[in-house]
């Protein structure tokens, strides 16, 4: 079974929706923002992708959003731009399934539960953060805003999270349980995430990712998230289909991936799994990857599937930002295929391919 | 719905504060034996202690979260009820799809409180969070090559696990999926639910008059699903069969069931529906049952409306609320109970409330249908329900 994707709603480092997306691949730019962190050592400087929600007082009330936390308000902005892009706002959205992947959660509100059992007490625990601190908080959120009464599915797998999430989101529609799926990823860059990031990767420069030099780290974390409104193929077209997904590990062998497709690839400056792309990648085949637009995090692979999804419609690939001299040198040149691999790698051995192609 | 049939079981593992294996959990269950006590692993400031559901003699090694080694027990011990070993294993295409809560949770309260007092943590505690996964973790100890989903649907998170992970052989994604859910016992949540007030500071007594909430208890259920054709090439027996798998979302409050239950009803019907079982097939229900006001009520009163006279219970007097686990360690006790024909009595409960649709089995009772249901509400409003099946029901 092909799925469609019908609506694609986004928000990141590039700013907010298809067109800002659309506008960054073209110009292989997205402004990096500092953000300041606590440490030992004093406030730390560092460099990252930040996502805007402003809009989504667009689609719901100010007094509304009172208590809704930064992670859910990235989802739900993500979520009614993609309604919106398919042309189903106002629709009657009640047997809609929601899937939501996430590699860290609602981290800031998360850390905000233990400050205030650290700071006040355990008696002072709060019922508000803890309430929003569950993982699955976003997806609540957007189902109770939207009305959505269908499934609904939040996947925690860290990097692979948005592949495992959309192979059961594919499943849903493939079985008949949903006819549309709300597919988005999340995921939060707060304080403590963000130390945690300069603590395993040492200091970060405030210039663009190379996502293909495997010999130096160069990653920018990121935030953000990224739907896509996605049906069983039929006539009323869309982006492009998602033809299958497949995730796993590889304990020998070589992942087997096809010369005639352009490979979108999850690299993002991380220097280990650089090396990873590098070892796995054959040297001759048209690469692009995107992670410079919006940075490192697990939902960028959601971030992947939009860009490839806007590849194909519009039929041409975008150059890939901090590329240029790099071992694999994967200036995408003009599009000669009508198919793509979306190819994530993760610590160990873990892949996931995901076959996206012209509708 | 265009799914049918249904997925053999070929093994189940559980471990939980009833017995560290399956038959001394239903031995517990059976005899009506359970042991809530203020935790012996954590303290707190509450000046009550309330009771909970641990482990006991069970020691997670340093390298992983308690919830991923918890998990892991439960996975070996279903495995090798499956009779596969690891040779087996590796030659197939084998996923693993476990629910949690805590397992993938970045919320380690050591590193939290000497960050926050200024100083520099050591990140082996975050080091040991990254690579506890609980469903990457069980796919490394056997080097499984399939697919790894962990599900944080809150406390629907173990049942969602085994329904979805029933999609994948169905979708020919997998030979055999290793299913269920894990979450340990721990401060943050132990603070998170006092401050919500939905805890008892006794026994947790579910469907009774006087019940006051839930206790957390801790643990992890597994279940090894397998597809026919694996299943026929090995020889190997079903003990059950997964029937069917319905869920729906409340829309309604983060942390309450809606009051008419409209979501559960959703999944029953969905369960009912894709696995075409007729509601005077259902033997028993293993309700979700936590002992707070609120589930209780709207749970009895939608099994009251949907499947009126079919006998009852929750297994948390037991186990405790072992939140991403217990929809897991549920389905377990239930395919348990359907091979024994018999159910456990509803511990904790002695006082029928007149507001709640009916009252829970009180004592064992002997069952002689050969199909079941099981059922788990959650944070988010979200419902799960799977529909368990014995042997001689397909």
């Amino acid at each position: 079974m092909r799925m469609a994707v019908k609506g694609i709603g986004v928000t990141g480092g590039f700013g907010c929706g298809v067109a800002a997306l659309s506008a960054a691949l073209e110009n292989g730019i997205s402004p990096m923002e500092g953000i300041t962190v606590p440490s030992a050592q004093g406030p730390l400087q560092l460099p990252a992708f930040r996502a805007p929600t402003e809009r989504l007082e667009e689609f719901v009330p100010k007094r509304s959003l009172r208590r809704i936390d930064h992670y859910s308000r990235m989802g739900l902005l993500g979520a009614y731009l993609a309604i919106q892009d398919a042309g189903l706002l106002g629709s009657d959205l009640s047997r809609l399934g929601v899937v939501i992947a996430s590699g860290y959660g609602a981290t800031a509100t998360t850390f905000s539960f233990l400050d205030s059992i650290i700071g006040d007490g355990d008696i002072c625990a709060s019922p508000t953060h803890f309430a929003n601190s569950v993982h699955n908080s976003a997806a609540a959120n957007i189902s109770i805003m939207l009305g959505a009464k269908g499934p609904s599915l939040t996947v925690s797998q860290f990097d692979m999270s948005v592949p495992s999430a959309l192979m059961s989101a594919r499943q849903w529609l493939a079985e008949g349980r949903v006819e549309a799926v709300l597919f988005g990823a999340i995921d939060e860059l707060s304080d403590l995430i963000g130390y945690l990031w300069h603590r395993q990767r040492g200091p970060q420069r405030d210039r663009p990712i190379s996502p293909l030099n495997a010999d130096e780290e160069s990653s920018v974390i990121g935030e953000g998230a990224a739907f896509l409104l996605l049906t069983r193929e039929d006539e009323s077209g869309g982006y492009c289909a998602i033809d299958s997904v497949e995730t796993g590990s590889l304990y020998q062998g070589r992942l087997a991936l096809p010369e005639d497709a352009l490979l979108v690839l999850g690299a993002d400056g991380r220097k280990e799994l650089g090396a990873r792309y590098r070892d796995t990648i054959q040297a001759n085949s048209r690469v692009a990857c995107y992670a410079s637009l919006y940075g490192s995090m697990p939902a960028a692979a959601a971030f992947d599937l939009a860009c490839a999804a806007l590849v194909l419609q519009n039929g041409s690939a975008y150059r890939i930002p901090g590329a240029a001299g790099c071992a694999m040198d994967g200036t995408a040149a003009a599009l000669e295929t009508d198919r793509i691999f979306a190819v994530r790698l993760a610590e160990a051995n873990e892949y996931a391919k995901t076959t996206l192609s012209r509708l | 719905m265009t799914h049918p049939w249904p997925v053999a079981i070929t093994g189940l593992g559980c471990i939980c504060a009833a017995g560290t294996n399956l038959d001394d959990c239903m031995e517990a269950l059976y005899s009506g034996r359970r042991a809530p006590a203020p935790s012996s692993r954590f303290t707190s400031d509450h000046p009550i202690k309330n009771p909970v559901f641990e482990v006991t003699g069970f020691c997670e090694p340093p390298e992983l979260l308690r919830t991923s080694a918890l998990g892991l027990q439960a996975a070996r011990e279903a495995i090798a009820d499956a009779g596969l070993d690891e040779e087996t294993l590796r030659s197939l295409r084998v996923g693993v799809c476990v629910g949690t809560t805590v397992g993938s949770a970045m919320n380690n309260e050591q590193f939290c409180r000497d960050y926050r007092a200024g100083l520099d943590p050591d990140l082996a505690p975050i080091e040991r969070i990254l690579r506890s996964n609980p469903a990457a973790v069980i796919a490394r100890a056997f080097e499984l090559t399939g697919p790894c989903q962990t599900v944080v649907n809150a406390c629907a998170s173990g049942t969602d696990a085994v329904g979805l992970a029933a999609s994948w052989i169905r979708g020919g994604i997998c030979d055999i999926v290793i299913a269920g859910g894990a979450d340990e016992l721990g401060r943050i949540t132990y603070n998170g639910f006092i401050s919500l007030m939905i805890t008892d500071d006794s026994p947790c007594k579910p469907f009774d008059k006087n019940r006051k909430g839930l206790n957390l208890g801790e643990g992890a259920g597994m279940l090894v699903l397998e597809s026919e054709e694996v299943r026929a090439r090995r020889g190997k027996e079903a003990r059950s069969f997964l029937l069917g798998y319905g869920s729906a979302c409340d829309a309604h409050h983060l942390t309450a069931p809606k009051p008419d239950g409209e979501g559960l009803r959703y999944a029953i019907a969905e369960a009912l529906s894709c696995s075409a079982t007729p509601t005077e097939s259902i033997a028993f229900v293993n309700a979700h049952g936590t002992g707070t006001p609120d589930n209780d009520r709207v749970e009895s009163r939608v099994l009251a409306d949907l499947l009126p006279g079919v006998p009852f219970l929750s297994t948390k007097g037991y186990t405790g609320h072992t939140l991403g686990a217990a929809g897991a360690i549920e389905a377990v006790f239930t395919v348990a109970c359907l091979e024994r024909g018999r159910v456990p009595g509803n511990a904790g409960f002695s006082t029928p409330d007149p507001e709640l649709g009916g009252t829970p089995v009180e004592g064992c009772l002997e069952i002689s249908g050969t199909v079941a249901l099981s059922e788990s509400l959650a944070f988010g409003g979200n419902n799960s329900v799977i529909i368990l099946g014995k042997r001689g029901a397909v």
